[in-house]
């Protein structure tokens, strides 16, 4: 907000810029070498909540998928689905452990990279590692992981709820043969293909009902921001995939905050945005 | 090039005529329309020059990283007219300035070595009266959007034209010797940077003579282009476009941006 | 090239020489520098062209016979073929290792075009350099690398020439301006870049791709592909060392870490990691601030 009571707006900026300048000229005064990949915006949003980055972090896994998974067969492909659970089970352990060698007590906006090769399911996991300022070490257990970006991280603290790890589940299907007979017969019919219907709901509801087990077990309320992957293995197009993953959030406080937004009408067009890149 | 004020088609006149009568076409959007009044400026119409110009051809050395003057003359030339044949067309709408300004160049079946050079815009003009118009007394150029112009006047400073410099030139092919004597190292290799760097300023410096032409304090928003045209990957257009701005005031009437958080997707 | 202000083509100081500025900043960009306080004076940039090849240490058929022994301090791992046999289609051994001479040339490349682009800087008398932009890319098809670093020359208006090195970021705009107001001022970019050479294993390969030897996978389970995961980690964690060594107590902001994977040929592949960020300096304590005001668009 623009008022005279707002510290940030309060100072003169072009006497602070001269000030910081006149400080290159000496060695650094503060220690802590922190690294993070927030841009300038998300680390003062985390600021404002009393919240400092830590350091980068990653965790990776990969995993094999045991030869003749994808060959054809009926209901679940489980080698596959056990080993997109492993993958994410052993990355996020990684960023976990990673996380709390450097003092995080969670991970903001997790930059999930992942691919499904016919033998073997990648995934890298990219984020910053944060706490409170200047807190202590916690335990590995304590510390929580989050695809949310730091502002997203922002606005559920303010509101009074927490973020308390990723939940994710994926199953692996093979789509359902159809006799010869029930070919020829739908062939000139406009049916639904009931069967089809069926088995890729139970797909849907399976992988669905991995990620909520996932997030009660975290004894969260709330799964946010969930991002679903469907469709045909573009290597095994009888094989149908499933996938979701989100953050599990819990309520902190005894009541939800609510953050009574002002109505603003912009005068942007899309493309204009504040950007330092504009020599290409 | 400048002095043939009156060469445009005579299908344009009608045109012009009509906008001068109060209505007007633009392709702002409802947003940049809206920015362009709030700093006193009210559109005119949609200005646009062109030129259909033949590149024709220079020959190179194959072992020599060279500048092809007759190229770079063909396509500066190409662009200016079009430039000029748009700023003609807002002169005539009693224009202070077009904005948002683009220029194009478009190959066509039909004409082998032959381009199309466009620019279009909308041509404003200030509402108290006071012309605006550059030093070389025509209307300033920009490529400018409406959210830039607002931003770009809120600082005191005010465009003048769109500059540009352009080098084509020929990068050498290396001997079967040279090649081989630095197979298997990651080495550098002076003789290419010094050709990069000659050719990207020497496009840049008739860039930059261009502003002083318009006594401009500064460029801003500089863009380097490199493209290969139709001439093979070792012949390089390196072009360098700008806005050149004038400050007229140093009074800076940009107001402290609010800090917000959006709560839109 | 090393010589500085001596080696800056003629044609640099004729652009120099002229009285306008140029500057590659938007309009907004550039409306936030004067509202720091600052004089965009000119753009400044550098290059590097450099030969390029993708080669192994001592050629790729020789670690057929045995293995690379590794630079002292690089990454360097083993993997052992538990089935004691050996043919051309089962490789006898693995390996994971840095090739430190890729790191070592592309930082060579990287920082002559920095230090090219600084001493245009220092020439036009600059205190810092925003809004830097960098681009590694090939020309053409000629199997040679281009470095090429730009950004906009600052003065702080009024102000005597810096007695130190001009500072550079890529941040221009609004954001630098909250870089300043969140109590930072910026020292350099920072890049840096990390490969890793993968020579896989027997087991990886079958984990993999299934290829080779399956009567001798012990597991028939999913497995984690204990290779590649060390790999990549390694790729990761030296991009991040290297960045840290450059540091000096500073902070690194808003990195930008880009992973790419080659295969040269079954079982031969490359990771690379290159990562870019700013160093920041901290001038003075955190002073929190409020919490922004959330908005919502009426559209």
């Amino acid at each position: 907000m623009t008022t005279a009571d707002d510290p940030m707006h309060a100072l003169d900026l072009k006497a602070e810029v001269r000030r910081a300048m006149a400080s290159l000229e000496t060695p650094a005064p503060y220690g802590g070498s922190t690294t993070s990949d927030l841009s300038i915006d998300e680390e003062l949003n985390l600021h404002s909540i009393g919240w400092e980055p830590v350091e980068l972090v990653s965790g990776l896994s990969v995993v094999s998928v045991p030869w003749g998974a994808w060959n054809w067969g009926q209901g679940e492909i489980s080698a596959a689905s056990e080993a997109h659970e492993q993958a994410f089970r052993y990355a996020i352990a990684r960023l976990h452990n990673d996380a709390a060698a450097a003092g995080g007590h969670g991970v903001v906006g997790v930059h999930i990279a992942r691919s499904v090769h016919p033998r073997h399911i990648e995934l890298a996991l990219l984020g910053t590692a944060v706490r409170p300022i200047g807190a202590s070490v916690v335990t590995e257990h304590d510390v929580f992981v989050s695809d949310l970006s730091a502002r997203d991280f922002t606005l559920l603290m303010v509101s009074g709820w927490q973020p308390l790890g990723l939940a994710y589940g994926a199953s692996f299907v093979y789509a359902p043969r159809r006799s010869v007979g029930a070919v020829l017969q739908q062939r000139s019919q406009n049916v639904e293909l009931t069967n089809f219907t069926e088995a890729m709901y139970s797909a849907r509801e399976g992988a669905m009902e991995r990620m909520q087990a996932m997030a009660l077990a975290l004894k969260g309320t709330g799964v946010v921001d969930v991002t679903v992957i469907e469709g045909p293995m573009p290597f095994a197009p009888h094989a149908v995939e499933f996938a979701s993953w989100g953050t599990v959030v819990r309520r902190a406080t005894d009541v939800h905050r609510r953050l009574h937004p002002r109505m603003v009408v912009s005068l942007d067009d899309p493309v204009v945005l504040f950007d330092a890149r504009t020599l290409s | 090039m400048s002095d043939a004020t009156n060469d445009l088609p005579e299908a344009t006149g009608h045109r012009l005529e009509e906008l001068e009568h109060g209505l007007f076409t633009s392709d702002l959007s409802v947003n940049e329309f809206l920015l362009i009044k709030e700093v006193g400026f009210h559109p005119v119409g949609f200005v646009m020059g062109s030129s259909i110009y033949h590149t024709g051809f220079q020959t190179r050395k194959w072992g020599q990283s060279q500048e092809l003057t007759k190229l770079t003359e063909a396509m500066y030339n190409a662009r200016e007219l079009a430039m000029t044949r748009m700023e003609e067309e807002a002169a005539e709408l009693g224009a202070d300035g077009v904005v948002g300004v683009r220029l194009d160049v478009n190959y066509y079946e039909w004409g082998k070595d032959a381009a199309e050079f466009i620019a279009v815009g909308t041509a404003v003009k200030a509402e108290d009266g006071v012309s605006r118009l550059n030093k070389l007394g025509r209307p300033f150029t920009s490529d400018l959007s409406g959210q830039d112009f607002w931003t770009l006047l809120q600082t005191g400073y005010l465009p003048q034209g769109l500059v540009m410099g352009t080098c084509v030139y020929h990068i050498a092919h290396r001997g079967l010797g040279q090649t081989l004597s630095t197979t298997g190292q990651n080495v550098e290799l002076p003789n290419f940077t010094q050709a990069l760097y000659e050719a990207r300023e020497l496009a840049m410096t008739r860039m930059q003579d261009e502003a002083t032409r318009l006594e401009a304090s500064g460029i801003v928003g500089v863009r380097l282009e490199e493209k290969s045209h139709q001439w093979g990957s070792h012949t390089i257009e390196f072009l360098s476009l700008g806005t050149a701005v004038r400050q007229t005031s140093s009074e800076v009437t940009l107001a402290k941006p609010t800090t917000i958080i959006s709560l839109d997707n | 090239m090393g010589n500085p202000s001596g080696d800056l083509p003629e044609a640099v100081e004729r652009r120099f020489a002229a009285g306008a500025f140029s500057s590659g900043l938007s309009v907004p960009d550039f409306a936030a520098c004067l509202d720091m306080g600052f004089e965009p004076i000119g753009l400044v940039q550098g290059f590097c062209a450099m030969q390029w090849g993708w080669y192994t240490m001592g050629g790729a058929f020789r670690r057929g016979f045995s293995p690379y022994g590794g630079a002292p301090g690089d990454y360097l791992e083993n993997y052992q073929c538990p089935h004691g046999m050996r043919s051309a289609e089962h490789r006898a051994w693995g390996q994971n290792y840095e090739q430190s001479w890729i790191e070592g040339a592309w930082r060579e490349g990287f920082t002559s075009a920095y230090s090219r682009m600084l001493e245009e800087a220092i020439a036009l008398g600059a205190h810092g350099v925003v809004g830097v932009l960098d681009t590694v890319g090939e020309i053409s098809d000629l199997g040679v690398i281009e470095f090429h670093i730009r950004g906009t020359a600052i003065r702080v208006t009024g102000a005597p020439p810096s007695p130190v090195t001009p500072w550079t970021t890529y941040l221009a705009g609004q954001r630098l301006t909250k870089i300043f107001e969140a109590g930072y001022v910026p020292v350099s970019i920072i890049a840096s870049v990390a490969s890793v050479r993968v020579w896989a294993s027997c087991i990886t390969e079958y984990l993999l791709e299934g290829l080779g030897m399956s009567m001798w996978a012990a597991n028939s389970g999913p497995a984690e592909v204990e290779q590649m995961v060390s790999a990549r980690t390694a790729a990761r964690e030296i991009v991040r060392a290297h960045a840290r060594q450059q540091l000096d107590g500073d902070a690194l902001h808003g990195v930008d870490v880009l992973v790419s994977e080659r295969e040269f040929e079954r079982g031969d592949m490359e990771i690379q990691c290159l990562l870019r960020g700013n160093r920041l300096r901290r001038f003075k304590d955190f002073d929190p601030l409020p919490v922004p005001q959330p908005t919502v668009r009426l559209s």
